[in-house]
């Protein structure tokens, strides 16, 4: 027996959009949750002052500080990195078994739980290398984290660059590295940005590779080789060793507007770039 | 009679093959300076794969090789010695669909010279003007030189193209590939009456779907069919006594 098209339309519009609109409901409950028990502990003084009492009182600043030092650190190593290899893997190689090879490989770093890249980080830069729990010791294991992102998405924009570009370039004279600098990057700088973009979300939330590699320190990082304590390890402590409920849910509601923050940001980005493309 | 002219481009034995398969077998031509060669056949018959071969742009193939020799001025091109990046400058392309490069139309023009090393603005802006002009395009874009390329129609874009590659100052060269392939009458006449005129400083090789277009403006024309170069000659005798029948039978429309 077959169902007439209007029913099936009428079903599938429910379903559909019930399933949307179940998406949307929990999402939105969760920002408003947190939201809604954490603004009202946020202000001008609690974003500006130094904690006190190991959070019970006072502010956030250094750790909002480390919040942002860290991806920023992050992504200053991981950038020029990745989209090095990225242009290596496709301007630079013929599609071999080795290039393959590589994409599984960083594919599958792609995979892994943070929380191994924390371990890594530990054993590797603060114990073997004896950096301790620092700024640098976090920012080259986000910087690892956050790699396979960069290089997968700065692939996928050079790749989308048309290969009539490249054919211009040279036929006018150009060497690859000067056809990668005045043609590829410059087209595929929408697609690396949004890469950044959203590796930078990533790690602004990161708690786990954070927390064994730069520490949990909450007084002003002075230099990379001191400790610094981040939004979400900060939360995590609050809550978990039950110092302030009340602290820990501010923390989260400006963890969650940063984060927030940066996503717009990097939609404005990319509407900048692409309009300034078709101008 | 006037003395036959200098030979700039001597073709001997050239083969071409795409992994196995052979894409273009034995040509041997010799190109005349300050003349424009058609070339014509249908679809598969090499002629892209003969042009693209003459400023070694095949060279970004993968899986293709060349062998015999191609003689620009004397010297073979594919010579290991031979700076392939010179070559391009000194033979341009102009491609089967108009490629502007998201820049605005000034950047376009100057991509070649800046790639050269010119940065007197100066002497660019001069390129630019005189490029264009040559293209048959200035009048309609000098009041928006910084606008994108890409804003342009097809047929302007095409003429662009065109000035890109006038635009640089080794040029001695200019490869076609059916340049007029996707453009209106119009601006297919401009782009034919343009190289009536470059001819006088600029040796031609004109690939075309459209063997009337070869009968306009080319002074000799070679015929290419299944990857080999079946004849080469006048192009008054080509389109009327040519020696070959398959020759005839291509350009009076029998087959193709």
């Amino acid at each position: 027996m077959r169902i007439p098209p209007r029913i099936t339309q009428a079903l599938a519009v429910t379903i559909l959009g019930s399933a949307t609109l179940l998406t949307v409901a929990v999402l939105l409950f969760i920002i408003l949750f947190v939201l809604g028990k954490g603004l009202p502990g946020v202000s001008l003084e609690f974003l500006f002052s130094a904690p006190r009492d190991m959070g019970r009182e006072g502010g956030i600043f250094p750790i909002l500080v480390g919040t942002f030092l860290l991806p920023l650190m992050a992504i200053v190593i991981a950038l020029p990195l990745g989209v090095g290899t990225a242009i290596y893997l496709t301007e630079y190689t013929r599609e071999t078994r080795l290039t393959q090879a590589l994409r599984f490989g960083t594919d599958c770093l792609a995979g892994i739980p943070s929380i191994i890249f924390g371990l890594f980080g530990f054993i590797f830069f603060v114990v073997m290398l004896k950096m301790g729990w620092c700024l640098l010791s976090g920012g080259l294991t986000l910087a690892i984290m956050i790699l396979p992102t960069i290089i997968r998405t700065a692939e996928e924009a050079i790749r989308a660059v048309p290969n009539s570009y490249r054919e211009v370039s040279y036929s006018l004279g150009a060497t690859r590295w000067e056809t990668v600098l005045k043609v590829v990057l410059p087209n595929a700088l929408p697609g690396i940005v949004t890469g950044v973009m959203l590796s930078l979300g990533r790690s602004i939330g990161e708690t786990a590779a954070v927390i064994f590699t730069a520490g949990s320190a909450l007084r002003m990082p002075a230099s990379a080789f001191d400790s610094v304590r981040t939004m979400s390890v900060h939360f995590y402590i609050l809550a978990r060793e039950g110092i302030s409920n009340e602290k820990a849910y501010a923390t989260a509601a400006v963890l969650i507007i940063s984060v927030l923050l940066v996503n717009l940001a990097a939609y404005g980005m990319m509407h900048y770039f692409m309009a300034r493309r078709a101008r | 009679m006037t003395p036959a002219p200098a030979v700039k481009i001597s073709v001997r034995d050239f083969r071409v093959f795409h992994g196995q398969a052979r894409a273009l077998g034995g040509v041997t031509i010799d190109i005349p300076a300050r003349q424009i060669m058609g070339v014509i056949g249908p679809a598969g018959s090499g002629k892209t794969t003969f042009l693209r071969a003459l400023n070694r742009l095949n060279d970004l193939t993968p899986d293709t090789r060349a062998e015999g020799q191609v003689l620009l001025d004397g010297k073979d091109i594919y010579h290991a010695s031979h700076d392939v990046v010179a070559l391009r400058k000194r033979v341009g392309m102009l491609f089967a669909l108009p490629v502007a490069l998201p820049m605005s139309i000034y950047e376009n023009v100057v991509y070649g010279p800046r790639l050269s090393g010119i940065r007197s603005r100066k002497r660019l802006d001069e390129i630019v003007e005189r490029s264009l002009t040559s293209a048959f395009l200035w009048d309609e874009v000098k009041d928006r030189l910084a606008m994108s390329g890409l804003r342009l129609s097809g047929g302007q874009q095409q003429r662009l193209c065109l000035a890109r590659v006038l635009a640089m100052e080794e040029l001695e060269v200019i490869l076609l590939d059916e340049p007029c392939s996707g453009l209106d009458p119009i601006s297919t006449a401009k782009i034919e009456e343009a190289l009536t005129i470059l001819k006088a400083k600029y040796t031609i090789i004109l690939v075309t779907n459209n063997t009337k277009q070869a009968a306009r403006v080319a002074d000799r024309t070679a015929f290419f069919l299944m990857g080999e170069m079946v004849e080469e000659g006048s192009t008054v005798k080509i389109f009327t006594t040519p020696n070959d029948k398959r020759t005839n039978d291509y350009v009076t429309g029998r087959f193709g």
